[in-house]
C-alpha cells in the first residue's frame, strides 16, 4: 500500500500540487484522471524522484520513505513520452536498463509479451510511437516491479494496441502487480481501474472505488421528441428531477432504477428518443474539465 | 558503479558521433601529412634558409618527428572543439532524447550516475588522444622517417631524436589533462543548460575569446594570463624546449586539476538538485 499524506510541490513559486494526499491499495489498478495540467503528471514525477516536493510524506507497505525516490526501487515507470536511444535497437535499449539493475528477465520473453520479438534487433530511431510505446511498457516491466506506474500509456497506441495494452495490464494485475494509470481517458480507465483518483488544479477531486463508483447515482439526461405532458412531468418532479428545454429531463438514479423510470415515461406517453447517462466520475470530470 | 560505468561506454562506443569524432581526427592528422609531403620544403624553405645561414643542419630536418609536433598544434583549437562536441552529446543528448527520465526513475544515485558518465567522458578523452598521438606519429615517420628536430619556441629549440618520443609522450599526457578540462566546463554548461548546441556554443564561446585574449597579450591583458586557462593548455610545448621548465608545467597542471575539479563538483552539486519536470 502506497499512502502519500500532503503532498505540495512548487515551481518557481507557483504551486503544482497542494497539500494532496492519497492512498493506493495493494494488488489493484488505479486510475489517475484530471484534465491537462491537473497535477498527474507531476504526482507521478514526485512518486519517480524527478521532482523534489516542498512537503509531504510516503509511507509504502507501513513503512515511512525517508524519501520519494526510495519508492523507485519497487516501481516500474513509463513518464509521458517513451525515450530510448534511437541509434540502439529495441534489444540493446532494454539490455542497458537490464545491466543497471542486474535484472534477472529474459529481454525476449518481454518483448514477446509487448509484441515486438519480431523487430528486436530494428533501431528504436526506425520505430512508430505506438510500437516506441509498446517498448517503454517492456522497459517498465523489466525489473519484475511490485508496483507499474505508467504516465498517459495508451498515447499512440491503435485500437489494437489499445486492447492488448489493457489486456496486458490486467494480467500483469492478477499475477499481483499494483498499476498506477495516469490519463485524460475517463471512459477508457472507466473499463479497468479498481480506483480512481481525480484532479483538478494540484488537488484531489474525487477519490473512489469501483465499488464505490458502481454504487453511486448516476447523471440519466433523457430527452424526449416533444414537449413532456402533465404526468410525465409530475412523475419527474416527484423524482427530484429536472426539466431543461422543455423536452430534456435530468435525473439522479441508480443503475437498476434506469429502466424503471424509462417503463414509467413509456407508460405516460412520452417515450425518450435518447439516454445519456454519466457517473459521478465522468460528471465531476466534465465539470472540471469545463 | 561498475554496471553503469559498462553501460555508459557500451553506448558511448555505440554511437556513431563517437566514431565520427575518431574519423575527424584521423583526416585532419592526415591532411598534415599530405601538407607537409607536398608543400614541405616550399613552407619551410625560408625559414630553413636562415637557420642553415647560422648553423650547420645535416640529415633531413622536415623529418617525422617535426610534422608529429607540428600536428599537435590542433591542441590549440581543433582538438578542444572535437572535445566539447562529443561532451555537450554526452550529457545532453540524455536531456533531448529524454533517456534522463529513465535512467533517474531506476534505483541508482545520481552521483553514481554522473561519476560513470565523468569516467566515460575521460575514457573517451583518453582514446581520442591516443589516436591522435598514434596518427600524428606512426605515417609522419613511415614517409619522412626521423631524425633531430628543430621547434620554434621562444627562440630555436633543438631535439634531439632519442628524446622525442619521451617528450612528445608527454605532451599527449598533458593534452589529456588539458582537454579533461575544458571537457568538465563543457559538461557543467551541459548539465545547466540540458541542450547540446547551447553549450557547444557556449564552450566554443569561451574557448575563441580566451585564445584571442591570451593571442594579443599586450598591456592589461598581460596580468590576466595567468587566469585564463587556455594559457595553461598550451603549456604541452613546453616539453619541447631544450630545457624543459617542470615548475611552469606543473603549476599548470595543478590549475588545470583544480579548474577541472570545481567544473566537476558545481556539475554534481547541479545535477543532485536538478528537477526532471519536462
Amino acid at each position: 500500500m502506497i499512502t502519500v499524506d500532503n503532498l505540495s510541490l512548487q515551481y518557481n513559486d507557483q504551486t503544482i500540487l497542494d497539500q494532496v494526499s492519497f492512498t493506493f491499495v495493494k494488488g489493484q489498478i488505479i486510475g489517475l484522471l484530471g484534465p491537462n495540467g491537473a497535477g498527474k503528471s507531476s504526482v507521478i514525477k514526485v512518486l519517480a524522484g524527478l521532482v523534489f516536493p516542498k512537503s509531504g510524506t510516503l509511507t509504502y507497505n507501513e513503512v515511512l520513505l525517508s524519501s520519494f525516490s526510495e519508492l523507485r526501487k519497487y516501481c516500474g515507470y513509463l513518464i509521458e513520452s517513451p525515450s530510448f536511444y534511437p541509434y540502439l535497437s529495441a534489444e540493446e535499449n532494454l539490455h542497458l536498463i537490464k545491466t543497471i539493475n542486474n535484472a534477472d528477465v529474459k529481454i525476449d520473453n518481454l518483448l514477446l509479451k509487448v509484441g515486438l520479438k519480431n523487430v528486436k534487433a530494428k533501431k528504436v530511431k526506425h520505430f512508430s510511437t505506438g510500437m516506441k510505446q509498446r517498448l517503454a511498457i517492456a522497459q517498465a516491466l523489466l525489473r519484475s516491479p511490485e508496483i507499474l506506474i505508467l504516465d498517459e500509456p495508451f498515447n499512440g497506441l491503435d485500437p489494437n494496441g489499445f486492447q492488448d495494452l489493457i489486456a496486458l495490464l490486467k494480467e500483469l494485475n492478477l499475477q499481483g502487480t499494483t498499476i498506477v494509470v495516469s490519463s485524460h481517458l475517463l471512459n477508457e480507465l472507466e473499463q479497468f481501474a479498481d480506483a480512481f483518483v481525480l484532479m483538478h488544479q494540484g488537488k484531489i477531486a474525487l477519490n473512489l472505488t469501483r465499488h464505490e463508483l458502481a454504487a453511486s447515482k448516476k447523471k440519466v439526461t433523457f430527452t424526449f421528441e416533444n414537449e413532456l405532458n402533465m404526468q410525465a412531468s409530475a412523475m419527474v418532479k416527484s423524482n427530484g428531477g429536472a426539466i431543461k428545454d422543455d423536452n430534456r429531463v435530468i435525473l439522479r438514479l441508480h443503475p437498476n432504477e434506469i429502466t424503471i423510470i424509462v417503463k414509467s415515461f413509456v407508460d405516460h406517453s412520452c417515450a425518450p428518443i435518447n439516454i445519456e447517462t454519466h457517473t459521478i466520475l465522468q460528471e465531476k470530470y466534465f465539470e472540471i474539465a469545463k | 558503479m561498475i554496471r553503469l560505468l559498462n553501460i555508459e561506454l557500451y553506448k558511448l562506443f555505440r554511437s556513431p558521433r563517437t566514431y565520427i569524432t575518431f574519423g575527424i581526427a584521423v583526416v585532419i592528422m592526415f591532411i598534415i601529412n599530405l601538407g607537409l609531403f607536398t608543400d614541405g620544403e616550399e613552407l619551410f624553405g625560408f625559414l630553413l634558409q636562415t637557420i642553415s645561414d647560422y648553423f650547420y643542419l645535416e640529415g633531413e630536418v622536415i623529418n617525422g618527428y617535426l610534422i608529429a609536433y607540428l600536428s599537435l598544434n590542433t591542441l590549440w583549437v581543433h582538438i578542444p572543439i572535437l572535445i566539447i562536441i562529443v561532451t555537450a552529446y554526452i550529457f545532453s543528448s540524455e536531456f533531448e532524447y529524454g533517456t534522463i527520465r529513465v535512467l533517474l526513475t531506476q534505483p541508482i544515485s545520481r552521483s553514481a550516475l554522473l561519476g560513470s558518465k565523468i569516467i566515460s567522458m575521460i575514457v573517451f578523452i583518453i582514446c581520442f588522444m591516443f589516436i591522435i598521438a598514434l596518427f600524428a606519429v606512426v605515417p609522419s615517420v613511415l614517409i619522412f622517417g626521423t631524425g633531430d628536430t628543430i621547434v620554434f619556441i621562444d627562440g630555436i629549440q633543438f631535439i634531439l631524436e632519442e628524446s622525442f618520443i619521451k617528450r612528445f609522450l608527454a605532451a599527449i599526457g598533458f593534452a589529456v589533462i588539458s582537454m579533461i578540462a575544458f571537457a568538465s566546463m563543457t559538461m557543467f554548461l551541459a548539465l545547466v543548460f540540458r541542450n547540446t548546441l547551447t553549450s557547444i556554443l557556449l564552450s566554443f564561446g569561451i574557448l575563441i575569446l580566451l585564445t584571442l585574449l591570451q593571442t594579443f597579450v599586450f598591456g592589461v591583458f598581460s596580468s590576466w594570463q595567468p587566469f585564463l586557462f587556455t594559457y595553461h593548455t598550451s603549456k604541452w610545448q613546453l616539453f619541447f624546449m631544450n630545457d624543459i621548465p617542470f615548475s611552469s608545467i606543473l603549476n599548470s597542471v595543478y590549475f588545470l586539476i583544480v579548474m577541472s575539479g570545481v567544473f566537476i563538483g558545481l556539475s554534481f552539486f547541479r545535477f543532485n538538485k536538478m528537477t526532471i519536470s519536462e
